[in-house]
């Protein structure tokens, strides 16, 4: 027995199968394709595996190969899957696609980079390393990853001129009066993990005079200060929430806004961490810390969430300003 | 902090804000460091003049309630503790009420007491 689901089907999906599925497809044959034709100038076994001493694990080529598509194009069919099927949001179809482009970009580039390496080799065990490979891999995956997020087409415009049902919260509001609320929430579990991470960088790059590391513990430290601390607004507008750098932000305008209610949210067991998250049952935001959370149910089946202190009130003003805009 | 004004209030807007922050902080809800909206993005929020919010941050920062830094905005700078004053307050309420003295008398003689 099924029961129909009422919200609207998940948009933009053609362009999630092309980006998730074939994108990630098309990288690994072109891969696959490059190593085949070089079979002959190959080792047989050729090197899989590098430990500090230089090769130490092996396989046929097709064996490797073999392994490389199992993982790519799994990783892309359950990936792909679950956007069509949960993909509602633009943030999570940004978030499933970049990632899944990124990693198998990575991938393919690492094993079939290493094969490059090894032709002309008689003995796969004289296998030089692969550190030449790694920025490359990381460095490919990141842009191409990065590529394929921005190419993620936005959610189709949606408003709703329904006001809120009677069970959600209104601040009452005089006839005139103008409203607007606004605060600030911030990460201790964040700080709590990250700071000693980017200290001990910081010490590290010190005592090794290892100077990459100066340039990774500010990179983290900046990335952290971008995911550290929030200000969410509530206003005619909607809802706002963004970090002092500008980005990442969660917006929602008031036309989107079917109801919004206060709820009370455990990051780990709700949203498997911290950070801007996507929750099991499909909702998307900002999770920085346990307790008082914004939920705001929006149009095109989305839930946004924001984790943040008074979380009533917010949500109590969204309500009345959504039905005010929409009672003429 | 939730922050409301009504232009059609007799009461300038720039007072309706400054009394908001001063009873936030009052009441112990807006504590020392705390850091209330830039001046723009809360006058973009209440569709309201720049130069309102600022008025009424730059009075709440002659009085010592914020601090207003550069770059850094407006910044609550204590944590008042008035217990003692609510309830000295709830008592003149109750005091008037039983005395059935009108609000305005009650207002205008806290007023000339404070003077």
């Amino acid at each position: 027995m099924t029961t129909a689901d009422p919200r609207p089907p998940v948009p933009h999906r053609v362009a999630t199968t092309v980006l998730t599925l074939l994108v990630p497809l098309v990288i690994t044959a072109v891969g696959v394709a490059l190593a085949l034709g070089w079979s002959d100038e190959l080792p047989d076994p050729v090197a899989t595996h590098w430990g500090t001493d230089g090769a130490d694990g092996f396989m046929s080529l097709t064996g490797a190969l073999a392994v490389l598509v199992a993982t790519t194009v799994g990783t892309s069919v359950v990936v792909w899957a679950l956007l069509l099927v949960g993909g509602r949001d633009a943030s999570i179809r940004r978030i499933g696609t970049g990632t899944t482009v990124g990693l198998v970009t990575m991938l393919v580039v690492l094993v079939v980079g290493s094969l490059e390496l090894q032709r002309g080799l008689a003995d796969a065990t004289a296998a030089p390393t692969i550190d030449s490979l790694l920025g490359l891999a990381l460095g490919g995956g990141l842009v191409l990853g990065v590529v394929a997020a921005l190419l993620v087409p936005t959610d189709p415009a949606s408003t709703t001129t329904a006001v809120p049902p009677a069970d959600a919260e209104r601040l009452p509001l005089g006839r005139g009066e103008r409203a607007a609320w606004s605060t600030t929430v911030w990460s201790p579990a964040a700080v709590a993990v990250a700071a000693p991470v980017v200290v001990l960088q910081l010490v590290l790059a010190v005592a090794l005079q290892t100077w990459v590391l100066v340039a990774v513990a500010i990179g983290l430290g900046a990335l952290l200060a971008s995911m550290l601390v929030l200000r969410v607004t509530v206003d005619a507008r909607g809802l706002d929430a963004r970090s002092p750098l500008g980005w990442p932000r969660l917006r929602v305008p008031l036309d989107e806004v079917v109801a919004a209610h206060a709820d009370t949210v455990r990051p780990l067991a709700d949203f498997g961490g911290w950070g801007y998250r996507v929750g099991r049952d499909g909702r998307t935001g900002f999770v920085l810390r346990s307790g008082d959370a914004v939920v705001v149910e929006r149009t095109g089946g989305r839930t946004s969430v924001v984790t943040v202190d008074d979380a009533r009130t917010g949500a109590a003003l969204l309500n009345a300003l959504a039905e005010r805009s929409r009672v003429r | 902090m939730l922050f409301r004004v009504d232009p059609g209030s007799p009461e300038p807007i720039f007072q309706q804000l400054a009394d908001q922050v001063r009873r936030a902080v009052a009441r112990g809800e807006l504590t020392a460091g705390t850091r209330l909206p830039a001046a723009r993005e809360l006058s973009t929020s209440l569709d309201i003049n720049l130069h309102t919010v600022l008025r009424a941050y730059q009075e709440l920062r002659d009085e010592g309630v914020i601090e207003l830094r550069r770059g850094r905005g407006a910044v609550v700078s204590r944590t008042d503790d008035l217990a003692a004053l609510h309830e000295a307050i709830e008592h003149v309420v109750r005091t008037a009420r039983r005395l059935d003295v009108p609000t305005a008398t009650t207002l205008a003689l806290l007023k000339e007491a404070l003077r």
